[in-house]
């Protein structure tokens, strides 16, 4: 176990409220301001898009069903992060940090 | 019955990939997000003289004691969900609460854990990630991390190769109404005459490393499974993450010096899963670049058949 003293926030940590990923707004500020990495940031490509297919979640099997008759969503959907820059599809935040 | 304690937000289909090995191997699962408390999800914890922490974590589908579970697999699971009626002082009252009760019970068990959050959250940051690395006796890049433009420079001209800009924590974001992202840069001439920014908060520099391909290792327990990643453009050359549709993989072997560092890595920060990124040279020497506690798996147990699932479903028994 690690001996390290923590936040408790880092102990039991959660997603925060309002998200995994803050909504925004704001524009890019200057250069004198904005850190400098995020300049080359960029919108990802819609058309390289994982499209998940409907699904609802079923408390019995403790896993996500579909809508429709065939496989469980989690048989026909092996994404990795491939947003499409829509905020509200934001990618599932297990690449790099957490926070 | 023993119970493996499954903590993971509804939507993370990979963790039904788990539950779903876990249950056909016969296994009592109880699965939860921390969405649910206090809700749908009731605490009742009771410790004594006799035993330690005991009583229900109930749902109004099943109920688990805490003293049956053997194991947790924990995977960054949301906020709790508190009666909107709230006010924000009652709810951030109310959060804490919620994370010291039901998160201290939970953290406090005495069982096998794929892996214990707090490991798995001192385990995110990379400059840790970096020096456990080099201490286990893996290689590494030469690394900067400055809000100094003249560092930048200086540690280019040390270099004295081409180096790349990466975030050290989340690369993801939103603006102007946009999600974006920013992958590793190969960075310019013409990026090193403007470091305007650069002083603004801190930012990760590495020497660029020549690769022949790159490597994706699932570590759990003991088992590492390693695949490798070769890019098809330019853009995935300097992060494979940024053109997945590009990318070609092939279940490999790992070296055992490198199978060494690696398992000295997760005992050292006590982690049962990692998912361990390295370049692979054009001469063969692996270079590990950062080991994330929560990685991605699903996509590259579909890719390469590699049983990840199945591993999962062994070490939490």
């Amino acid at each position: 176990m690690s001996t390290a003293i923590v936040h408790p926030r880092e102990v039991f940590p959660l997603a925060p409220e309002g998200g995994r990923i803050t909504y925004s707004s704001a524009p890019p500020s200057a250069p004198d301001s904005r850190p400098w990495i995020l300049r080359f940031a960029r919108v990802p490509d819609a058309a390289h898009a994982t499209v998940k297919p409907p699904a609802v979640y079923d408390n019995e099997l403790q896993m996500s069903r579909g809508l429709y008759d065939g496989p469980l969503p989690y048989m026909q959907t092996h994404s990795p992060t491939i947003p499409d820059g829509n905020p509200g599809n934001p990618p599932p935040l297990d690449e790099g940090a957490k926070d | 019955m023993p119970t493996v304690l499954v903590i993971a937000a509804r939507d993370d289909w990979p963790t039904d990939r788990v539950v779903k090995a876990l249950t056909d191997g016969g296994a009592e699962v109880f699965r939860m997000d921390t969405a649910e408390f206090p809700q749908e999800l009731t605490l009742a914890g009771r410790l004594d003289a006799r035993q330690g922490w005991s009583g229900g974590l109930t749902t109004a589908h099943r109920a688990v004691d805490l003293a049956d579970i053997s194991a947790v697999y924990y995977r960054a699971p949301n906020p709790f969900d508190l009666p909107v009626t709230m006010s924000e002082p009652e709810r951030r009252f109310a959060a804490a609460q919620a994370r010291a009760g039901l998160g201290g019970i939970i953290t406090a068990l005495d069982c096998r854990w794929v892996s214990h959050p707090a490991a798995m959250s001192r385990a995110e940051y990379k400059p840790l990630q970096l020096a456990t690395a080099r201490t286990c006796g893996l290689a590494v890049p030469p690394t900067l991390i400055t809000n100094s433009p003249d560092a930048v420079r200086t540690f280019s001209g040390d270099v004295g190769a081409p180096i790349v800009c990466k975030p050290v924590a989340t690369p993801v974001f939103i603006e102007d109404d946009q999600l974006k992202i920013t992958y590793t840069r190969r960075v310019t001439e013409d990026d090193l005459d403007d470091l305007r920014g650069i002083d603004t908060t801190a930012h990760l520099f590495q020497a660029w490393v020549d690769k022949a391909y790159e490597v994706r290792l699932t570590a759990v327990g003991d088992q590492l499974l390693a695949a490798e990643i070769h890019a098809g453009s330019d853009a995935a050359h300097a992060d494979w993450r940024s053109d997945y549709n590009s990318l070609t993989y092939r279940a490999t072997t790992v070296p055992e010096p490198v199978a060494e560092g690696v398992r000295r890595y997760l005992s050292h920060l006590d982690l049962r899963f990692a998912a361990f990124d390295f370049i692979v040279s054009p001469d063969g020497e692996w270079t590990f670049l950062e080991a994330n506690p929560c990685g991605q798996w699903d996509w590259i147990e579909h890719k390469t058949g590699l049983p990840i699932a199945d591993e999962l479903r062994g070490t939490p028994a």
